[in-house]
């Protein structure tokens, strides 16, 4: 990790304050019309998919129905769901859109994925050891992890992981490695449990009985549907997530370097263990906005429409401190994540070249 | 919460696993908004049908709710909700009408006063147009007049008027058979909110006595005082209804007392007080925390957080720096301080991050 002084890491703290400073003085109207038609967006694509759903024995229409539904998911679960979770609305004071009682269309449960994502991942990001979600504690994405036999299939893992993210982020918080070792019962985990078996039967009924019973000519249809659009969703959300942390040049932290570190430095390991994507306008919106993930790292409260506005800034605060800024198209960085997981599958001494910093 | 539940238990339960969340009628709103907004379903949604200029600094609202609103009794209040620059804005105020209006036309009045720095009262004089929905919550508050009928005495101050003139319409149409005197103070003439009204009213209810005091026309400021309860006959029978600014209502309460009238012959009510200017007042206050039923003090720029935590409780948190918003609650009342942004937040309901928030003045959160 680049190594800064203290006076280095205030002078970026303050730097960084800045651009937040501005954003936040300038919330307002702007920014609750744009979440408000995000919202409506998703409401209109939701009850379209579920409406045309039933007439998918016309082959086009199943194909618009499932595409339709799956957009619907990915648009509440990446821009509004996560978001709102984030508090970047909280200042609208609207009850419907509190990052505390938000509830979002995916297994996991709000209050399971604000203990996970927001508190463990956003404060510890990517120091191996604490942040969980680097590789989800199924696969080993840097050679700080020992390597063990199991990791040489750990692509198909990757695979298995994306296709059920959403059960796969649902039961993060089981924190099965921990178990493994014996570190605790599974017994401290029943109440996480029952809430996910409770959160999780209420998704499966909704898609997978609910929809299908009430269309029932066209039960077979409407569940295959249904099951396209939920796989459609975790397809990209895990590609997206995996885009965020895992690149080539994202780096990754030990405990002892962030041991009672300052905010300077806070910032610095968010600026540097994160990487964007580009694209068009709605390629960003799909993702949540977090093909900004490095804006999103340094600022998780800022509402998202903000990061391409802010980019820039954060892109000149970077050169002035000498910082990398990660970014690259959207295929280019997808394509050295896949190079990650399949290096990181051998022991070090095969897997090639290390890359720069992982 | 400014929702009523009105669907059948197997519709909620239903919308629920459909919708992800509690109050599942409410998902399609952001649509419905749009179409009409009378069919919001989250709050009870109210049209601005007339505003009506009764003095320089204040005006009466007449609002058209929707006809699930349950309606109220003369004296209740209720809370309104805005979206001011994209903020949802909740704020109390009386219903000045009598229920009979609401009963025969569905039509309510709020008459609310321009409160300096109010940024709610502010908005509502300057940008407010007829025609617009604004959201409403059920009526609430016991500050009623007593029933069978018994001698009551009003002392208003100001817009303190909003709830009397409800219940004086409400008594004069039904003819409440007891003596009403009402002390109204005012600053000066030009201060008089429903001054029509009140002159009508008093024409044709007889048994209603009325007194306008002009408090600031006279060199020496004139204050409510001992000859002008001496001049009601009968005060010690009397049912006290009191609202206003503070110091009206204190030393009203203290002369009833003097008089040997009980507290609970008293009855006050919620008036909504001009925000204080807080810019030099020190940091700290009393904290409630209803949840828990828990009254602590605080000095200084200690955190809500803090304070919870050094009193017992343990509010769920995370990274103690104003990030992750793990610690977000709400506020039912009171000013607190952004640690972070300097920013002095508004007195009404909002969420607030405690990890952060410093409490000036006394402060009520949901913990
Ligand atoms: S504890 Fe993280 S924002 Fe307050």
């Amino acid at each position: 990790m680049k190594q800064m002084t203290e006076a280095q890491l205030s002078e970026l703290e303050q730097d960084l304050n800045a651009i937040r400073n501005e954003v936040i003085a300038d919330l307002g109207e702007r920014d609750a019309q744009y979440i408000r038609r995000m919202v409506r967006l998703h409401r209109m694509l939701e009850a379209g998919g579920r409406v045309m759903m039933p007439f998918g024995f016309i082959p086009p229409v199943f194909v618009a129905a499932t595409a339709t539904l799956g957009i619907a998911k990915i648009l509440e679960n990446m821009e509004i769901g996560h978001n709102v979770m984030h508090g970047q609305y909280d200042w609208m004071n609207d009850p419907s859109l509190h990052s505390q009682t938000y509830e979002w269309d995916t297994v996991c449960t709000g209050d399971s994925w604000r203990r996970t994502h927001n508190y463990e991942h956003h404060t510890y990001t990517n120091i191996i050891g604490k942040d969980r979600d680097y590789g989800y504690a199924v696969l080993r994405l840097s050679d700080d992890e020992p390597w063990r036999p199991r990791h040489s299939l750990q692509f198909i893992n990757y695979i298995l992981l994306s296709v059920f993210f959403q059960w796969g982020v649902g039961l993060h918080e089981l924190e099965t490695e921990k178990l493994q070792r014996r570190e605790i019962s599974l017994r401290e985990k029943l109440p996480f449990l029952k809430e996910f078996a409770r959160k999780g039967g209420r998704q499966a009924f909704k898609d997978y009985v609910f929809f299908p019973l009430v269309t029932f000519p066209v039960a077979p249809i409407v569940l295959a549907g249904n099951v396209g659009a939920n796989l459609i969703r975790n397809l990209w959300s895990s590609t997206v997530i995996f885009c965020g942390h895992f690149t080539q040049d994202a780096e990754t932290f030990s405990e002892e370097e962030c041991e009672g570190e300052s905010k300077g430095h806070w910032y610095l390991r968010q600026l540097t263990g994160s990487s964007n994507f580009t694209g068009g306008r709605w390629l960003h919106i799909l993702s949540g906005h977090l093909s900004y993930q490095v804006e999103h790292h340094v600022f998780p409260d800022l509402p998202a429409h903000r990061y391409p506005e802010i980019s820039g800034k954060v892109q000149a605060v970077c050169q002035k401190h000498g910082i990398h800024y990660n970014t690259g198209s959207f295929a280019r960085q997808y394509g050295t994540v896949l190079k990650r997981v399949l290096r990181h599958s051998l022991p070090e001494h095969l897997g090639g070249s290390s890359a720069t910093t992982a | 919460m400014l929702a009523k539940q009105t669907q059948s238990r197997t519709l909620h339960w239903l919308g629920r696993q459909l919708f992800n969340r509690d109050d599942p009628a409410a998902f399609f709103d952001p649509l419905l908004e749009r179409i009409n907004p009378m069919w919001v379903q989250e709050y009870t949604p109210a049209r601005v049908e007339q505003i009506i200029q009764e003095t320089p600094d204040t005006k009466t609202l007449v609002l058209k709710p929707s006809r699930r609103w349950a309606g109220f009794r003369a004296g209740q209040h209720v809370n309104i909700c805005v979206d001011v620059g994209g903020i949802r804005r909740n704020r109390t105020f009386s219903l000045s009408s009598s229920p009979i209006l609401w009963q025969e036309q569905g039509r309510v009045t709020l008459t609310i006063k321009r409160l300096p720095g109010g940024r709610v009262t502010n908005w509502i004089h300057d940008a407010l147009q007829t025609g617009t929905v604004i959201g409403m919550g059920e009526a609430f508050g016991d500050f009623l007049v007593p029933e069978p009928a018994q001698p009551v005495l009003f002392i208003a101050g100001g817009s303190g008027i909003t709830p009397v003139l409800s219940q004086l319409e409400t008594m004069a149409a039904i003819d409440y058979r007891a003596p009403v005197t009402l002390l109204y103070f005012v600053r000066t003439g030009d201060d008089v909110i429903a001054r029509e009204k009140l002159q009508a009213l008093s024409a044709r209810y007889s048994a209603l006595t009325l007194n306008i005091i002009a408090t600031h026309e006279t060199e020496e400021h004139r204050y409510l005082c001992d000859e002008d309860l001496d001049a009601i006959p009968g005060i010690k029978a009397r049912q006290a209804f009191l609202c206003g600014p503070t110091g009206l209502m204190d030393l009203a309460r203290n002369l009833l007392h003097q008089r040997g009238i009980a507290d609970t012959d008293i009855h006050s009510t919620f008036f909504s007080v001009p925000q204080a200017d807080l810019g030099n007042e020190a940091l700290g206050g009393q904290v409630r925390f209803s949840g828990s039923k828990l009254d602590i003090g605080s000095e200084g720029d200690a955190t809500l957080l803090d304070i919870a935590e050094a009193a017992g409780l343990s509010p769920r948190h995370g990274c103690r720096m104003g990030i992750c918003h793990q610690c977000s609650c709400r506020k039912t009342a009171g000013t607190v301080v952004n640690r972070l942004t300097g920013q002095t937040s508004g007195p009404g309901e909002e969420n607030i991050q405690i990890c952060i928030s410093v409490p000036k003045g006394p402060v009520s959160i949901d913990i």
